[in-house]
């Protein structure tokens, strides 16, 4: 029998998948737009592009909508792709940066700076409070699988502990907020409620130049994810290093988790919703379902950021609020229909 | 090619599974049966040779020592099927055994891999899945592509825990049968652990029948299977008879008393 048969099956799934993934994109260009185009001022997007010679309408444009709108792209992306490698390397479907404590540890990191006012010799000061979320949600991580490893255990433990290293962090954020000055105890609910009004275009760049570090590593080690699926002994059986992958994979996550968190704050839900609606749309072959899920991340998080402008006039809620407020349902909608489709 | 076990140990830390084990040489092309009750140390010698599993002793395929082998090393030489089934994932079929291709061998260019997943998914007869969702496939079904992310690599040195456990009756002669042609084509040995004494009388060349520890048996089919080593690594009374084409076969009477030290 000739190479034809499967491999031409196959190829029509691969060709299904890069249509899903151009819908995707398709779909993201859209509500980017759609988010440009909404603001509390209610300006037309028209009247924005037109506005050559109008300073207040180029700042809204450039400084307000067009920040936020490429962060929200920027942080979906981010958080999902963490999600997406962390369920795959935890063989757990709930993992997200929240499910071992490093989106909190990013957090008490970011306090911690803002608190104490830790200032990092030789770095601009924007830089130490990412640089602290990072190094925070690194040490939650390395200990997290430290402790998994000294008991010679899987993935399962990592996820146990990594809850513990939730209420540990959470303790301690609260000891900090304890501490802290009225003004202090403000700028870290901005964290805990997550938001994109503080976005900049200096705070985009170091979002995306993390996002641009760890997406190719990733897809680097798409085969090696690819069959993890299948089980960790059949992954080690054809050679593949399972716990430095891990390590390798959650340190990445911790780098991603950490930009996002800096500069939006806390935001769970994407690094949860991100991976099942990829993994829903398009099985998980890492070659598609990272990307898949990046764009996915990245679409719900841009809707989210449309809607915290448009649900109350006027006002601009935080995005961590509408995400879950909103993508939720949406979520649990497409689950069922999944479930009825099988 | 071939593979020899010299006082191999291994032990689960102070519990002790083997000791000083010792098997004859494995000459190409040979087909090992793996016996011996549930707890002998079956699965475990076959993840210890996998590399899965810290061990003492020498195990030589070929020249290469694979307790001391790189992992890269025994990766190209030795293909392992663990016991429990492949996951229930998304993954199609098809794609579970291209990413166990891929991860295994990279610089394979797409015709040649297609070519390899092709032939193997028409010699298991299994063509019909590969385009199915993993987790839509039965259990048996689920091992037929397990068993088809090892055979596609072609190792040297085939590892299959229970690769029948739970196939009916013409999935596991289409498996014995598959693994059989493969090895005798590749010049490769399998050792496969296997309850069913029948089935690994009537395909396998060699028997090393496990118990207490080491080895209670080891030789042809015909040659060590009694009824003395059944009571000893089973723990039944029963007959071993010669069937119409000569091959052996083991008549499962009643089971006897454990001895003090088995029972638990």
């Amino acid at each position: 029998m000739t190479a034809v048969p499967l491999a031409a099956g196959y190829r029509r799934f691969i060709l299904g998948r890069l249509a899903i993934l151009g819908g995707l994109t398709l779909a993201l260009a859209l509500a980017f737009a759609l988010d440009v185009a909404t603001g509390p001022s209610g300006i037309r997007l028209g009247e924005l592009l037109g506005a050559t010679d109008n300073a207040a309408l180029r700042v809204i444009l450039w400084d307000i909508r067009l920040p936020q709108a490429v962060m929200a792209v920027l942080v979906g992306a981010a958080l999902a792709l963490a999600g997406a490698e962390m369920q795959t390397t935890l063989n757990n479907a709930l993992a997200s940066p929240f499910t071992l404590g490093l989106t909190n540890a990013a957090t008490l990191g970011a306090a911690c700076a803002i608190v104490f006012d830790l200032a990092l010799p030789g770095l601009p000061s924007l830089w130490s409070v990412p640089v602290l979320a990072f190094t925070f949600a690194l040490g939650a991580t390395l200990l997290v699988n430290g402790l998994a490893r000294s008991q010679g255990a899987g993935a399962d433990t990592v996820v146990l502990f990594g809850i513990a290293m939730v209420f540990v962090m959470n303790a301690l954020l609260w000891l900090v907020q304890y501490v802290a000055s009225a003004d202090a105890v403000q700028q870290i609910v901005f964290w805990t409620m997550g938001s994109l009004t503080r976005s900049t275009w200096e705070k985009i760049a170091l979002v995306g130049l993390v996002l641009a570090l760890c997406l190719p590593l990733s897809l680097r080690q798409v085969w090696a994810m690819t069959t993890l699926r299948g089980g960790e002994d059949h992954a080690r059986s054809f050679g593949i290093p399972v716990e430095r992958l891990r390590l390798v994979v959650l340190v990445r996550v911790s780098l991603l988790a950490a930009a996002a968190v800096s500069f939006v704050g806390t935001i769970g839900f994407i690094g949860l919703v991100g991976p099942h609606l990829a993994r829903l749309l398009l099985g998980e072959d890492h070659r598609f379902y990272l990307p898949g899920a990046a764009l996915a991340g990245a679409l719900v998080m841009s809707l989210a950021s449309t809607a915290s402008k448009s649900l109350v006039p006027g006002l601009v809620l935080p995005v961590g609020i509408v995400t879950a407020l909103v993508g939720i349902p949406l979520f649990m909608a497409l689950l069922l229909s999944q479930r009825r489709r099988a | 090619m071939s593979l020899e076990l010299h006082q191999i140990s291994i032990a689960y830390g102070r519990q002790r599974v083997l000791e000083d084990l010792s098997a004859e040489t494995m000459p190409p092309g040979t087909l090992v049966g793996l016996l011996g009750a549930n707890g002998a140390g079956k699965s475990t010698l076959l993840r210890a040779l996998a590399g899965l599993q810290p061990a003492r002793g020498r195990a030589v395929l070929d020249g290469t020592e694979l307790f001391t082998a790189p992992a890269a090393h025994r990766l190209r030489q030795v293909g392992y099927l663990p016991q429990s089934l492949p996951q229930a994932s998304p993954l199609l079929a098809y794609e579970s055994v291209l990413a166990a291709l891929r991860a295994t061998r990279p610089d394979l260019r797409d015709g040649a891999a297609q070519a390899a997943i092709q032939g193997i998914f028409d010699r298991l007869g299994i063509a019909g899945l590969a385009l199915r969702r993993m987790g839509q496939l039965s259990g048996g079904q689920r091992q037929m592509v397990g068993l088809a992310q090892v055979l596609v690599r072609q190792p040297r040195l085939l590892l299959l825990d229970e690769p029948t456990s739970a196939l009916d009756l013409r999935w596991q002669l289409a498996v014995l049968e598959n693994v059989a042609a493969q090895i005798r084509q590749d010049g490769a040995i399998a050792l496969i652990a296997i309850h069913d004494i029948n089935l690994a009388a009537r395909f396998c060349q060699r028997l090393l029948v496990l118990g207490q520890g080491s080895v209670l048996a080891q030789g042809t089919p015909a040659d060590s299977l009694t009824p003395d080593l059944l009571n000893q690594a089973y723990g039944i009374a029963g007959r071993v008879e010669s069937c119409s084409q000569g091959f052996p076969v083991v008549l499962a009477d009643r089971a006897t008393p454990l001895p003090t030290d088995r029972r638990n």
